[in-house]
Parts: structure tokens; sequence; C-alpha cells
């Protein structure tokens, strides 16, 4: 399929960028061909340059940078130098982007079939009804269902994996010859995200466009990418076959990155056999929390109708066990957390805490038990107040304590930092100045500081580097063998729920299909649904063979 | 019960423009009442006895009582006011008590002159702001930018009757390029057939070229006098808005996708259209009332003169006719503003 002797269709030659002089360089020196009919991946944490990468190819690098060496050569034509008017011909044209985050890519106030329809008319002549019914014929590719409606839906109205093929459908309008797609999928579900990527791929071997994956996920890599370049601090470490570096990175970095994606699915067993006996014996006595046949109901508006976001959902957490709660966006597991803590009042059915029922309680005589009953919120930035620094946002649930004063609640932030293995420096730092991971743990140490009993953890891991991953799951395990706390752990990452969670719920619709302990859901799921989640997991261990079962599947359906 | 299930079901299958436009007409009704109720006692608070005022010091007790029954201010408050709403919706908003003409008449002749001031300054405001605003962002550090940066501060800090006064220095006394500031039309001109009450229009209606220049001629100083003051607020707050617009994500990837900058452009200021819409609205309502000093620069005989004589002479039919007028007309352009605003962003739910 490959053909080696062909030039090669990109070629960036010891590119080097900066943002100005003096400062350090977003990218040095580097070097890659990219083929056609070929996939291309460039893996790297969050600050090594893959953005930067990606837009200083289509000449459009933020404020302040500029490439000062190097060459970028589309087809053995260098592509620097070009004036606006020969850019905007290759941009969309013959480089397309896909960016992250598609509903922030679309325009709001435009129906996406005009957006799309735009594009085409950027690149072709033709007339706007010819444009539109292109448009309406690539989101039915792009596998929209109902096409002529969603295309003049406006993109609020999409869900973020709806919004994704929008974007991927205006990449494709112009056939382009080179795809990228800057981490594409994230922060969609699972199982959107092997279908956006599936189509992705299949329409750009279709069209035998070369195409750049940039990810942080390395399961990703494995199943889709013919080569890939591991990038760190702006250059290439690594550059090679996919199937060579799986077997063996050669270089430090990129195995550390390896070994980080593979921790992922150890087993729960590691925590010791007795004590989990132990503890599934004493939860049969009394369980912790018991949740029956919860529901929650939300209007829509201007109809007598109402979503059943929470349906009949029965479950209960023993003392110093978790339950993991997995289903994709939309499936109510969120809302079930959000229920838990009393930030939503359900509509049927009842909540038990420690033998009390916490149902309908007064909000007055809840207070106290929220002390227990603490919930770590999926967006950890937008729920830390931005005006204040670390101490004072660890230090607020402490206030509930009457019995700490200002020493007391000083050295519990302390002790709070040093648990979730932050350093006592950062103390004094505001949410913007710290990373995503931090941000997380600051979270976490937010909803510990009152010493609860139980905790709702809503997707801890979604959007994080793959290091930083690891580490909140350490940081989540250990803490439930040193406190012996109970967790609900909501998520749509499966593999971290392997290495965390006794027990496993899989939601859906709003109901729970599928209930029973890890290590069986995960050997043998009983439903359809169960096991979709899970085939749309891309562990690295099985990458290569499904991947070379999907090439043979390709060949045999191209001949 | 079920009636209004299926009035919601109705309204459910109604189009998004057609929900909006519906929705705010009815709306309209109990906000007038309610400003005809305001304008009405608040005109009552102002002190000044109109009898007093008119009948002049030599006037005895039973003349002012007489006259006082006359205009009906003898009656209790609440009776004036059903009087007062009966008639107003009968188009009767009483006699000016200073001009001894029908309020209505009076306003009739004086509201077409300061809408047509107001629509062409509103229509150079926008030009002047938005071009200005947009080319400075597109344009970082280039001329217009430095430029606009200049106008916007001193934009906020010279008064619009200063500006005029300069204008016509220049531009009348000095050059003597512009009209003379004596009205709405030469005085050898006659005016043309009242259709619109627009002289430009009704001229053009009337296919009377003379009167068209006369009154474009007149029609210029103070329409630029308002358009320079007011450009600059709607500059400034456009920019803000179009500057961030113009960096969002989106546009990023629309330059990304190849699509031309003039369509850039006019996708981005399609996403300011909220801001401004809003803006816009306001400085309408508002010249209505602060245009008075201009008109009264260029003898315009527009509006704000009319109230201010009818505030100095303790008009109440007057004074009352004028502020339901304004009211009247404020609530109309808001709630214009209000469906255009809804029109232009879909993600408002109606």
């Amino acid at each position: 399929m490959r053909a080696p002797d062909a030039a090669p269709l990109l070629a960036v030659d010891h590119l080097s960028v900066d943002f100005g002089e003096g400062a350090p360089k977003a990218l040095s020196g580097v070097s890659f061909e990219l083929r056609r009919d070929e996939v291309l991946g460039i893996v790297g944490e969050t600050g090594a340059g893959k953005s930067v990468l990606a837009r200083s190819l289509l000449d459009l690098l933020p404020e302040g940078g500029r490439i000062v060496e190097g060459d970028i050569r589309l087809d053995g034509a260098s592509v620097l130098g070009l004036n606006e008017a020969e850019q905007g011909k290759l941009r969309g044209a013959r480089i397309a982007l896909i960016g992250t985050n598609a509903k922030a890519l679309l325009d709001p106030v435009a129906t996406v079939g005009a957006q799309i329809a735009r594009v085409l008319r950027a690149h072709r002549a033709c007339g706007r009804r010819e444009a539109w019914a292109a448009a309406v014929d690539l989101l039915a590719q792009v596998g929209i269902v109902n096409p002529e409606r969603r295309a003049k839906a406006y993109p609020h109205e999409l869900s973020g994996g709806m919004a994704q093929r929008v974007v991927i459908a205006m990449a494709m309008v112009a056939n382009p010859d080179i795809v990228l797609a800057d981490d594409a999928t994230l922060g969609l579900d699972a199982t959107i995200q092997v279908q956006v990527l599936d189509l992705l791929v299949k329409r750009c071997r279709e069209l035998g466009a070369g195409v750049v994956l940039i990810t942080h996920d390395l399961g990703i890599i494995a199943h889709y990418c013919d080569r890939v370049a591991i990038m760190k601090g702006g250059r290439i470490v690594e550059l090679g076959e996919v199937g060579r570096f799986l077997q063996g990175p050669r270089d430090d970095y990129s195995r550390t990155l390896l070994d980080a994606a593979r921790v992922r699915p150890t087993p729960m067993a590691g925590q010791g056999e007795g004590a989990a006996q132990g503890m599934a014996e004493a939860t049969h006595a009394k369980p912790l929390l018991d949740v029956r046949r919860l529901e929650k109901f939300f209007p829509i508006a201007g109809s007598t109708e109402v979503v059943r976001a929470i349906d009949d959902v029965s479950f209960s957490v023993g003392r110093g066990e978790t339950l993991a709660l997995v289903g994709e966006s939309g499936s109510g597991k969120t809302t079930v957390g959000q229920c838990l803590v009393r930030l939503l009042e359900c509509d049927g059915g009842g909540i038990t805490f420690d033998g009390v029922d916490i149902t309908d309680m007064p909000a007055k005589e809840f207070r106290p038990l929220r002390r227990r009953l603490q919930m770590v919120f999926q967006e950890p930035y937008v729920a830390l107040n931005p005006r204040w620094p670390v101490r004072a946002l660890i230090a607020e649930p402490l206030r509930l304590d009457p019995g700490l004063n200002a020493r007391g609640r000083e050295r519990r932030v302390r002790q709070l930092l040093d648990l979730v293995h932050l350093p006592l420096s950062l103390a004094d730092a505001y949410p913007h100045e710290l990373t995503a991971g931090e941000q997380k743990r600051i979270g976490i140490a937010r909803a510990l500081a009152t010493g609860p009993d139980f905790v709702v953890f809503d997707e801890p891991t979604t959007a994080l580097d793959i290091r930083v991953r690891a580490q909140i799951i350490d940081l989540v395990r250990d803490l439930q063998a040193e406190i012996g706390m109970s967790a609900l752990f909501i998520t749509h990452d499966l593999n971290s729920v392997r290495s965390l969670a006794h027990n496993v719920a899989v939601m859906r619709h709003g109901k729970i299909v599928e209930f029973g302990e890890t290590e069986t859901i995960f050997a043998h799921p009983t439903q359809d649904y169960t096991r979709m989640l899970l085939s749309a997991e891309l562990p690295i261990e099985q990458g290569l063979l499904q991947r070379d079962r999907a090439e043979a599947r390709r060949l045999a359906g191209t001949a | 019960m079920t009636v209004a299930v299926r009035l919601a079901g109705f309204w459910g299958t109604v189009p998004r423009p057609l929900k909006i436009v519906v929705s705010r007409l009815f709306m309209l009704v109990p906000q007038l009442f309610g400003v005809m109720m305001v304008t009405f006692l608040l005109v009552r608070l102002l002190p000044g006895d109109p009898a007093l005022l008119l009948l002049g010091n030599m006037a005895t007790p039973e003349t002012i009582a007489a006259f006082r029954e006359r205009l009906g201010l003898d009656l209790p408050v609440w009776d004036q006011f059903l009087r007062y709403v009966w008639s107003a919706l009968h188009g009767d908003l009483g006699t000016s008590i200073f001009t001894s003409q029908p309020v209505v008449s009076d306003l009739l002749e004086r509201a077409p002159a300061t809408l047509e001031l107001i629509t062409y300054a509103m229509i150079l405001t926008i030009l002047i702001g938005v071009t200005l605003a947009i080319v400075s962002v597109v344009r970082p550090g280039g001329a217009v930018d430095i430029g606009s940066r200049i106008y916007g501060l001193a934009a906020g800090a010279i008064p619009d009757f200063w500006i005029g006064l300069l204008l016509i220095y220049f531009f009348f006394y000095m050059l003597g390029w512009a009209a003379a500031p004596f009205g709405r039309i030469d005085t050898f001109v006659a005016p043309p057939p009242v259709v619109t009450g627009f002289y430009t229009i009704d001229s053009l209606i009337a296919g009377n070229p003379q009167a068209f220049f006369s009154s474009v001629g007149r029609l210029v100083l103070p329409v630029l006098t308002l358009a320079i003051v007011n450009a600059g607020a709607l500059m400034k707050m456009t920019k803000t808005v179009f500057a961030d617009v113009y960096r969002s994500d989106f546009i990023r990837h629309a330059r990304a996708s190849g699509l031309p900058e003039r369509t850039i452009r006019r996708i981005a200021l399609r996403n300011c259209l909220p801001p401004i819409i809003t803006l816009v609205g306001f400085m309408v309502g508002f010249l209505l009332g602060a245009a008075v000093l201009v008109e009264t620069i260029f003898s315009w005989g527009g509006l704000g003169q009319y109230a201010v004589q009818a505030v100095v002479n303790s008009d109440y039919p007057a004074l009352q006719g004028f502020v339901l007028v304004a009211a009247a007309f404020i609530l109309v352009v808001y709630t214009v503003v209000d469906i255009l605003y809804e029109l232009a962003d879909p993600r408002i739910r109606v």
C-alpha cells in the first residue's frame, strides 16, 4: 500500500519556533515526514509543543510565535513565506485541522450545514444550493442520522460527539491531502471516541490522505497509527514504527510514558484478598450508604414530558468499599452523585446514610452530615474560587468544624497538602497558576478536609495527561488504604475503575443495566452495552492485534 | 387543563421568529398602561400650579377655581387619571395650555423632526463606530487603531453642543460649505406634503429635488454632531466585543479551514450583534431627550425643545403628552431591540 520511493507528502525539516527573542523555544529542531495514506501519531504531555507544531504547519501560530529555523515542504515545495491568499488556498483545501472541543470550534450563531457549505464555497466555486446539498451529503457520510434536519441545527443543539463529526465533515469537505487531528477526541465518551476515530481514519484512508494524530493517549496510538513520534519539551525524542515502539521504546522518557499508560489495568486484587473479603462480609451486615429506587426527572422546556435522568436506581456501598458508576455522558451518573450529596433533590426513592434516612432531611439537619459526605467536582478549575489562594481554598471546609482554631486549621491544611502529595510551597498559589493535575488534587484535598466517610469522585481522571492520570489514580488508591473511606467513583474511563473499584455499576439512560464485582464485569460482562463499553476502551496490549485485523479488513475491503 | 396542554402543544409548533415577535408584542400592552400611569403621576409631582401660573398674580381665587375646574384639576387624582387614559385612548391628549393647540397635533408636528434627526444620526453612528472598531481590531497598531483610541478618549469628554457650535463655526461661518443652522429646510423652499413626516423621504415621494437637497443639507451638521458624540461609545464597546470574538476558537478554526478574511470578519461581526443591538437601542431612546441641546442650536423645532418649553411653562398636558410619547417610543424601541436580540442569538430560549 505504501510506496516508500515516493516523495513524502509532508516533510518537516528542523523546524524551530519561539515566542520572541530570549523566550525558550516552543519547538526546537523538529523533523519528520508524512507519506500518503499514513497515520502518524504524535504523543506528548501538556506543554510538549504538539499543538504549536500543528498550528505552525498551517502558519497559524499564536500571537508572538514565529518560525525561526527549518522548513515545511508540501509535496516537495516549501510552504513558508507564502502570502495570505496562497495560505488560504492551502488551509482547509490541502491541510485540514481538526481541533479539540468541537463545540467551541463552531460558529454559535450559524447552522452547521451553513458552516460546512461556507468552507466548501471558499475552496470550490459552487452555488449556494449545491454547497448545502454537499454539506448534507457530507453529514450523512460522517454518520449523522437525519442529516437534512441536523444540517439546520445550531451547534448548541448538538452533543459533543455530533459536533466533532461536524468538524470532521468541515475538514473533509475539500478532500485535503493532510489531516491534522489535534486531540480531536479529548473529552468524548470512550464509545464515541472510537466511533469518531474509526470514522476519521477510515475517511482518510479512502481519500489516501496522510493523517497526523496528536494525542496524549497511547491507546489511540496503538490502535490507529502506523508510526509514532514522542514529543517532550518541543523536541521529538523518539520516532518510529508503532509496533516496535510498543515492544521496546528506546528513549527513557517514552518508556516512562508507556509504563504509566500500562499501569492502569492493574486488578484490584493487589490490596490483599483477606481485607477485601472481610470488608465484603462487613458490607452485608450494614452498608454505609444505601440507595433505594432513586428517581430524578428534569422537565423538558415547552412540553409536559420529562427526562428520566435517574430511573429506579438502587445500590449500596459498604464501609471502606468503592463503587464505580460507569456510563456514557447523559447516562445520569453525575446526577446520581449530585443527588447523594443533596445538591439536587431527588423525585422518588430514598437514600440512607449510616442508618439515617437523608432523602427528605431538612437542609439544616443535613448540614452537619455534609462533613461526612463530600464530593470532588468534575472540573476543578470551575469549582475553585479563582481569587483565593490554595491555603484558603483548603481551609474553607474546615471552618465547618467549630473545634478548630486558626492554628489548627493551618496545621490541617499542611497535612492535607501532604496527603494529596502537593508541596507546601503551593499553599499561596492561585488556581490559575496550577496545572490540571494539581487542581484535581486541590479539589480532592478540599473534599477530604473534613475527614469524610464517603466521597463522590466525579470524573477525577478525564482530560488529564497519562502520567498525571496514573498519579491521581494512585493517590485515590493510597487514600482508600490510609483512611479507609468509602467512595463512589463516577467515570467513563473503565481502565481507571479496574484498579480502584470493588464493584462496578454500569448505567445507561438513567438505569443500572449491570452490577457486579469489578473483575467479574471485566472478565464476563453479561450485557451487550457493557461489552460495547469495554470494547470501546483502547488498551495498549490489544492494540497491535486489533490494528492488524483492521488492516486486514481494510485491505480486503479495498481489494 | 387540557386547553392549556393543547395551547402549549400548539405553541411548541410555532416557528421561533414568530414566537419571539408575538410574545414580545403581548408584553407591550401592560407595559404601555404602566407607562401611562407613571407619566401621569410623575407630572403631578412637578412643582407649580398651572392655573396660578397662567392667570398671573392678578387672578382672584374665584377665577383660579373656575380655571381649575375647566382643566379638571379639582377632581380626585384617580378620577383625573381615568379621564386621562380614556381620552388618550381616543387620541386626545388634551390642549396645551401654552400653545392653545391640541397636544396631539403639536406632537405630530414635532416628532418627525426629531425622529428624522435621530434616525440618520444613528445610521451614521453605527457606520462610524462599527467600522472603526473592526478596522482597529483587524489591524492593531495601524493608523486607524491609534486614531480611534484618541477619538475614543475625546468623544467621551466633549459635550455635543460644543461640537455642534464648532461645526457651525468652521463649516458654515468660516468655510461656508454647510447649510445655515436655522431649521429643517430653507426658508424659501416649501416643505413637501406630509406623508412620513421625514422631509427627505417626503420630498422624494413628491418628486421635489429642491426640497430634498435643501433638507439633506440642513441635516448634515446636526447629524454629524450627534454621530461624532455617540459613535465613540459604540466604537469602544464594539471593539471590546469584536476583539474577544476575533480571538475565539471558532474564528481560529474558520481561518484554519481556509475561509477568506472577508468571510471571517463577517462571521465575527455577526457574533457581535447582540451587544451592538442593545447599545444602539439604548442610544436611540436616550437621543430622544438628549438631542435637545443640538435641536436648540440648530433651531430644529423637535420634541426636545417642545418638552423643555412645557416644563418651563408648567404646561401639564403638553408635558404629559411628551412623556407619554417618549416612553411609548422607547418602549417600542426596546421591544424591537429584544426581538432583534433574540433573533440574532439562536441560543436564547423563547
